[in-house]
């Protein structure tokens, strides 16, 4: 269903941004900014601050995280950075440092 | 032909309104319908849709473009223009391939020619330096031997074409493949003959 994948070998150093669902399977440093869902999957590895609508991670994030609608931290999934959106959900399983905000006013 | 390629091989695609700035690179396929901005090396094979933008610095082994390519593009073994690639930038890869439909400006270099390799023969008739390539002359008015003995001629060559002379000549040189270097093809004309009375 998703348009872009980015696959395990592939390394990206920069900035991606776009209008459709994104998974990563590879690495990308630098920053991702996207309209749709981000999904980060367990061979992932992000080093790169996140805004999307959407984000759900398997893998390992490190950066900031701003989405305008969910945050699923799925198990086994390993993030530091802060993480702010209305809905974030931690699975039993992830771990997880920094600073968690669902604050945000539209709602 | 682009599409089963894809579906085939490539795990990595570029979405249609994705952008990429920055570096990017990797040891698989990868398939750009978006836009990719930067720098971009690839062990593989790199497919460039119709809707792709490439604006980068393109290391790869393979390229297919039928989309857009802004930059240099050096590959280990071929790049291919398809009827729909557009592209300008400087091209470095022992094989090129430009079809007709394809635009493109820039340079070309396939390297070091060898020799009596049909590859570069291949590919070069399509590219833009044609006129440098073409050292066979125009085929000599002489199909009359071949068609005064046709049934003769139809069994023992069945590669004989109606192009006359640098088929023959072609066939020549694979048939015996530590050949000497043949002489030149006027020469070529006349041994011809008796070459082919040798073998009936």
């Amino acid at each position: 269903m998703a348009n872009t994948v980015i696959g395990s070998s592939i390394v990206i150093d920069g900035e991606i941004s776009g209008d459709e669902d994104l998974v990563i399977q590879g690495t990308v440093k630098g920053k991702i900014s996207l309209r749709e869902s981000l999904f980060v999957e367990g061979s992932g590895v992000v080093e790169a601050d996140i805004e999307t609508q959407n984000v759900e991670i398997a893998g390992r994030v490190t950066g900031n995280i701003q989405a305008s609608d969910k945050v699923e931290l799925k198990a086994d999934c390993r993030v530091v950075g802060d993480v702010k959106a209305p809905r974030i959900l931690i699975a039993d399983g992830a771990s997880f440092k920094g600073n968690v905000d669902m604050d945000v006013k539209e709602r | 032909m682009a599409a089963k390629d894809l579906v085939a091989s490539g795990n990595t695609v570029i979405g249609p309104s994705i952008l990429i700035n920055g570096k990017l690179t990797g040891d698989e396929d990868l398939t750009v319908r978006g836009r990719v901005e930067g720098e971009l090396s690839l062990t593989k094979t790199l497919i460039v849709e119709p809707s792709g933008v490439v604006k980068a610095n393109v290391t790869v082994k393979n390229a297919v473009v039928s989309g857009v390519v802004v930059g240099n593009i050096q590959a280990s073994e071929s790049v291919e223009l398809t009827h729909e690639g557009r592209m300008v930038g400087d091209i470095r890869a022992p094989r090129v391939i430009i079809v007709d439909g394809a635009s493109f400006r820039g340079r070309v270099d396939m390297g070091e020619l060898p020799p009596g390799r049909s590859l570069p023969e291949r590919s070069t008739p399509r590219t833009q330096l044609r006129p440098t390539v073409r050292s066979l002359p125009p085929p000599p008015p002489r199909p009359a031997t071949a068609a005064a003995r046709p049934g003769g001629a139809s069994a023992t060559t069945p590669a004989r074409k109606p192009g006359g002379m640098p088929g023959i000549v072609r066939t020549e040189a694979r048939t015996p493949p530590p050949a000497p270097p043949t002489p030149p093809v006027v020469a070529a004309g006349a041994k011809k003959k008796v070459v082919l009375k040798k073998k009936k």
